[in-house]
């Protein structure tokens, strides 16, 4: 797996505005699945912690490529909760959200790829930095995608003029 | 209690442990948060006053919002409606977006960590006050109003 620079190529389809909330409840779910990691790790089922963990990674490369509208959990909080709720106040751009799944996927993918090295405790580790993200997004708003996108960018890893253009 | 852990693999912990773990690494990013919450959005009045000039970038006769915004950046947008409002509420007060995704060295020059991140210069294009994350109307106007009236 590469860092995820691939999701500034979304098609000018999915670039009309999603509900803010959408995002913020798949992260919640995300949180709450990588608790269930760290607890099954932290248990010594190691085995089933491992296959949860691949589940999030499949999940985040899933939103990562197909856009965060097509997330499973996203698609759930429009046919389910969305129409429970009052209509948002603003829409948001769902590019942000996109590559934020691909920062989990980074993660993930990390902890996973560790665990053949140093044990469950990578899946421990990569989880709490996961499930910190998810929570902080679902909580509190905060955008972490934001700040690591720039800091690559000010790192010159991303951003550069005409380096994902098609 | 866990005491007996090797490099590669646990003791494995019991129910109650986890469950505590569980408890503070919950406890530890809703501190977190709630840190991170306060810093946003507060002005920081600027004491090394630094003069602003970037090519292309036309500066308010009498003072400037000056964005720093990314693409990946939702609140980004949100600021920019509140700065771009306030700009047009006030004679000869400027906004200007500058999207650093492609000119990361404007990040590097004016310490960029967090978009968005505001700067309000004075009539000269001097740094008088900085806003870091998602900007208040009351805030803006009122570090505003302090830069007119110097």
């Amino acid at each position: 797996m590469t860092a995820p620079h691939a999701s500034s190529t979304a098609a000018p389809a999915l670039r009309t505005g999603i509900d803010p909330r959408g995002p913020r409840f798949t992260a919640g779910v995300t949180a709450v699945l990588f608790l269930v990691v760290i607890a099954l790790a932290l248990l010594g089922l190691d085995t089933a912690a491992l296959a949860l963990a691949i589940v999030n990674a499949l999940v985040f490369l899933w939103a990562a490529i197909a856009g965060v509208q097509r997330h499973p959990y996203g698609v759930f909080f429009r046919r389910v909760v969305r129409p429970r709720l009052a209509p948002p106040a603003e829409l948001e751009d769902p590019v942000p959200p996109t590559f934020a799944q691909g920062v989990g996927l980074f993660v993930t993918v990390l902890g996973i790829a560790l665990f053949f090295v140093v044990g469950p405790i990578a899946l421990v580790v990569a989880g709490a930095a996961a499930f910190v993200a998810a929570f902080l997004n679902a909580v509190f708003a905060y955008c972490l995608g934001c700040q690591i996108y720039l800091l690559l960018a000010r790192a010159g890893i991303l951003g550069k003029r005409g380096a994902t253009a098609a | 209690m866990t005491s007996h852990q090797s490099p590669t693999t646990f003791a494995h912990m019991d129910a109650g442990t986890v469950a505590l773990v569980l408890a503070g690494l919950v406890l530890a990013a809703t501190g977190l948060g709630v840190l991170h919450r306060a810093t946003q959005g507060r002005a920081r009045t600027v004491a090394d006053s630094r003069t602003v000039s970037i090519a292309g970038v036309a500066l308010g006769d009498r003072a400037t919002l000056l964005q720093f915004s990314t693409e990946v950046c939702a609140p980004c947008k949100a600021t920019a409606r509140v700065l771009d409002d306030v700009a047009a509420r006030t004679p000869d007060v400027a906004h200007v977006d500058l999207d650093v995704t492609h000119r990361p060295e404007l990040a590097s020059r004016y310490r960029v960590l967090q978009t968005p991140t505001t700067l309000i210069l004075d009539r000269d294009g001097v740094v008088r006050a900085r806003i870091g994350g998602a900007v208040r109307r009351d805030v803006v106007v009122a570090e505003l109003e302090k830069v007119l009236a110097a």
